[in-house]
């Protein structure tokens, strides 16, 4: 039973996406996602499109929240509405971690319980170690790791790993233990009727 | 060491034949791979992933509210295994901790906030303060305290970082921790 404000997420087929979690507003979720139970993407500002091969842990954050400015500009009613957060393909969000960059590309992982704020902008290969924030305005530059208490920053030396194996290990687990949310479209159809 | 009571209320807990106290608030997922000892508190938000792995607990475990157990996964040359994940008696997990780790001895303390990292090893008697970080693969041997900012400290008998009364100390926190875990009188 979905809630009822949810009714503008869309699923692709392929994409494993579990009952339990938290989707609110307009969320496109791309091929060969992977969203574990209370995993929570919220699309407050505009719409989320999350790209393919993504996998969303428990307790995950992912939310496109407004500004103060545009609260205010929503109050007042004149807000124009805001270009969708789009998320790249093969991202992990580990368990507990809160993401609101203003943009995403490819191949990040972040790791449990960090914390991405709204002013960060997170471009490919990029490595958020675990419990490191990130709350200033920056432009993490390409295979960027960030890791440990004091937050040290150096560049990738090994190539990002693929999840391919997790995700088709999870694809082939999920769908035995948890309901699944159905998925409601399939990009060949729909170019088919288009 | 008297812990004041904690009272839960009777719709939220449910109470197996075995003695064990579990939220109807938690996400067990793959209940059939899950086996808890008798007289472990699984407390509200905790998520036990028992889909990836199985997971086994001891007695007297207590899994704080919005902790993670998740059994850790490795890569190999062909194709991902999640490993299935141990955790002896009397262990604490603290409030909002991620545990990943591959072994848990008896008698461990996890601290609050903790993250447990992947196939970690945590032998009998260790204690994790609130806060840490294990990064993957790291062993705490027994008597060895994990601090906040990253090191392992103690050992040798060493008993300014882990009492020598560990085990008794643990045992008795977790007991009590269970008797004053008691479901609030109806109220009338």
């Amino acid at each position: 039973m979905p809630p009822a404000e949810s009714n503008d997420v869309k699923i692709m087929n392929k994409s494993i996406v579990c009952e339990d979690s938290t989707l609110r507003g307009d969320i496109t979720i791309s091929q060969g996602c992977v969203i574990h139970p209370s995993a929570s993407i919220l699309a407050e500002a505009g719409p989320i499109i999350l790209g393919e091969n993504c996998i969303v842990e428990e307790y995950a954050t992912i939310a496109y929240r407004l500004t103060e400015e545009q609260k205010r500009q929503k109050e007042e009613g004149n807000l124009e509405p805001c270009p969708p957060l789009v998320v790249g393909s093969n991202n992990v969000f580990e368990v507990g971690c809160i993401v609101e960059a203003q943009k995403i590309g490819d191949k990040n992982v972040f790791e449990c319980k960090c914390y991405v704020g709204p002013e960060v902008v997170v471009t490919n290969g990029c490595v958020v170690g675990a419990a490191v924030s990130l709350k200033c305005k920056q432009v993490l530059p390409e295979s960027t790791v960030i890791y440990g208490r004091d937050c040290q920053q150096r560049e990738a030396i090994d190539k990002y790993a693929y999840q391919t194996l997790q995700i088709d290990f999870l694809r082939k687990v999920l769908p035995n233990y948890h309901h699944l949310r159905k998925p409601n479209q399939d990009p060949k159809r729909t170019r088919s009727v288009v | 060491m008297e812990i004041a009571n904690t009272y839960y209320s009777k719709d939220e807990y449910v109470e197996t034949a075995s003695g064990n106290k579990v939220s109807r608030q938690t996400v067990l997922c793959g209940s059939q791979n899950i086996v808890l000892n008798g007289k472990v508190i699984v407390q509200s938000g905790s998520i036990i992933r028992g889909d990836l792995a199985n997971v086994r607990t001891g007695r007297y475990c207590v899994i704080s509210k919005n902790a993670v157990i998740r059994p850790p996964c490795k890569q190999f040359s062909k194709g991902i295994a999640f490993f299935p994940m141990h955790i002896g008696d009397h262990v604490f997990i603290g409030e909002d901790a991620v545990v990943s780790a591959a072994v848990i001895g008896s008698f461990v303390y996890i601290g609050k906030n903790a993250i447990i990292g992947r196939r970690c090893v945590l032998k009998d008697c260790c204690i994790i303060e609130d806060g840490a970080v294990l990064p993957p693969e790291t062993t705490v041997g027994s008597y060895m305290r994990f601090t906040a900012k990253g090191t392992i400290e103690g050992g040798q008998g060493n008993p300014n970082f882990v009492p020598t009364a560990m085990q008794d100390q643990m045992i008795d926190y977790t007991k009590s921790f269970y008797e004053h875990f008691v479901r609030a009188p109806a109220a009338c």
